[in-house]
């Protein structure tokens, strides 16, 4: 193989990225929406959707393995493609989390819930900014951005905060919405840590481009 | 490379994801010890002590990948690797929970854990990593019927982390001043929680070197 042929498989494999990326993206953003709306049916289709996430990152795998295993690459090279397969793994991860949130609208059940459906969204929009940026960072190389991504973690952060302080409210104040908030918290635990773990998309692109892996975040101990 | 060198070489490698998963294990331990003795002194040690696992990861990492270039690994030896590389990922953010518990430990050093904390927080600590080392175990002797078995206890975590939460409404309840040490400690119960969900993603990875089959342990769909 060529360096040319070599840099035409590298370009797909990040192509490739970005699809799963833009995959999750919406999954996470659909699911968030499905549960807004109480739409059941489009729940059990989302938790469907899971397998097409599984099968691409399976597929961004083992192309990227093959081309470990056929071109020994150097270095440099090596890291990128290192970094290729901890993203694509971040992101499945990402897509389970979708689906946890679409399985929970189910756990829910029918009818109207506890409180309107605010902030959660605002993570999942939050959350999914921030992934498209740290993607961005990865295909650009761009580790000034890769850097700026993290210290945004906080917004989601306070936001999990805000409802996990209004669940409590609800909960304090009627008992029996003590199952639909728990539920709900688990909604929004799954976007937080959809946001922690563009941070370690952050991370990987740091590495990749400089050969240092730093921990990007130190704000709340939270990782 | 002979086969018997690639052989040892991957032999290496899982001792090496296996000391790895001891060192996490470890912190883990201490981490959880140093929030309910108020040791500063051990968790400004594990805060610092956290880039020497990031570090061990990425070493485990480069060799995996370079294993993988120099011989070209076919079906159950590929298999290993991948899961070895996945399993390491793992671990290494297991290893970035204790860290943070530890910085809670640090943080929230003015004031002492209140009762059912004392006991909640270190019992989900220790059922996480003994799901953690059956997991360890289940790769070492690359065990089927470990892997399966592990799960199942994940019930138990779910169940202790949410004592702790109904724990957190009383303090929240009854002592409003105490805002920010629930919110602290509602983080640690939560990266326990984690915790013991990362076990579940080494369980579907060592299930995965063995039988080449990928099924999904971990829901969070809670």
């Amino acid at each position: 193989m060529t360096r040319e042929t070599f840099e035409r498989e590298l370009q797909r494999l990040q192509d490739n990225i970005l699809t799963l990326g833009s995959m999750v993206e919406e999954y996470l953003i659909d699911s968030v929406d499905a549960l807004k709306r109480r739409d059941m049916a489009g729940s059990h289709r989302l938790i469907a959707y899971d397998r097409q996430v599984n099968e691409k990152r399976f597929a961004i795998e083992h192309d990227t393995l093959t081309l470990i295993a056929t071109q020994q690459p150097a270095a440099g090279d090596m890291r990128t493609l290192a970094a290729v397969l901890s993203i694509a793994s971040e992101l499945e991860r990402m897509g389970d989390y979708a689906k946890g949130i679409a399985n929970i609208n189910l756990l829910i059940g029918e009818g109207e819930l506890i409180k309107p459906l605010v902030d959660i969204p605002r993570m999942a929009e939050k959350a999914c900014a921030m992934l498209r940026q740290s993607l961005e960072a990865f295909i650009k190389r761009d580790v000034w951005l890769a850097r700026s991504i993290p210290p945004k973690d906080d917004e989601v952060d306070n936001l999990y905060n805000q409802v996990n302080r209004e669940l409590i409210t609800l909960i304090l104040s009627n008992p029996q919405n003590i199952d639909q908030s728990n539920y709900l918290l688990w909604a929004a635990h799954n976007l937080e840590r959809t946001a922690d773990r563009v941070t370690n998309i952050c991370e990987r692109v740091v590495f990749m481009v400089t050969g240092e892996m730093t921990e990007l975040n130190t704000s709340s101990g939270e990782q | 490379m002979l086969r018997q060198t690639f052989e040892q070489k991957l032999q290496t490698l899982q001792t090496e994801v296996l000391l790895l998963g001891d060192m996490v294990d470890t912190a883990l331990g201490a981490a959880v010890e140093s929030l309910t003795r108020q040791d500063l002194a051990s968790a400004g040690r594990l805060v610092a002590d956290n880039c020497f696992i990031t570090q061990k990861r990425l070493a485990i990492e480069a060799e995996i990948l370079s294993q993988i270039a120099t011989q070209q690994p076919v079906a159950g030896d590929l298999r290993l690797l991948v899961a070895a590389l996945e399993i390491a990922a793992e671990l290494e953010r297991m290893g970035s929970y204790a860290a943070s518990i530890a910085q809670t430990t640090l943080s929230q050093a003015h004031q002492p854990l209140p009762e059912p904390f004392l006991s909640t927080l270190p019992a989900m600590g220790q059922k996480a990593r003994e799901m953690l080392r059956q997991s360890l175990l289940a790769l070492a002797r690359r065990d089927i019927m470990i892997a399966r078995a592990i799960p199942k206890q994940d019930d138990e975590v779910d169940r202790l982390y949410q004592e702790a939460h109904q724990a957190l409404v009383v303090l929240l309840k009854t002592d409003t001043q105490g805002a920010g040490q629930a919110t602290a400690l509602s983080r640690v119960a939560h990266n326990l929680e984690r915790t013991a969900d990362r076990v579940l993603n080494i369980c579907e990875w060592v299930i995965f070197a063995i039988t080449g089959e990928m099924k999904e342990l971990n829901g969070s769909a809670r």
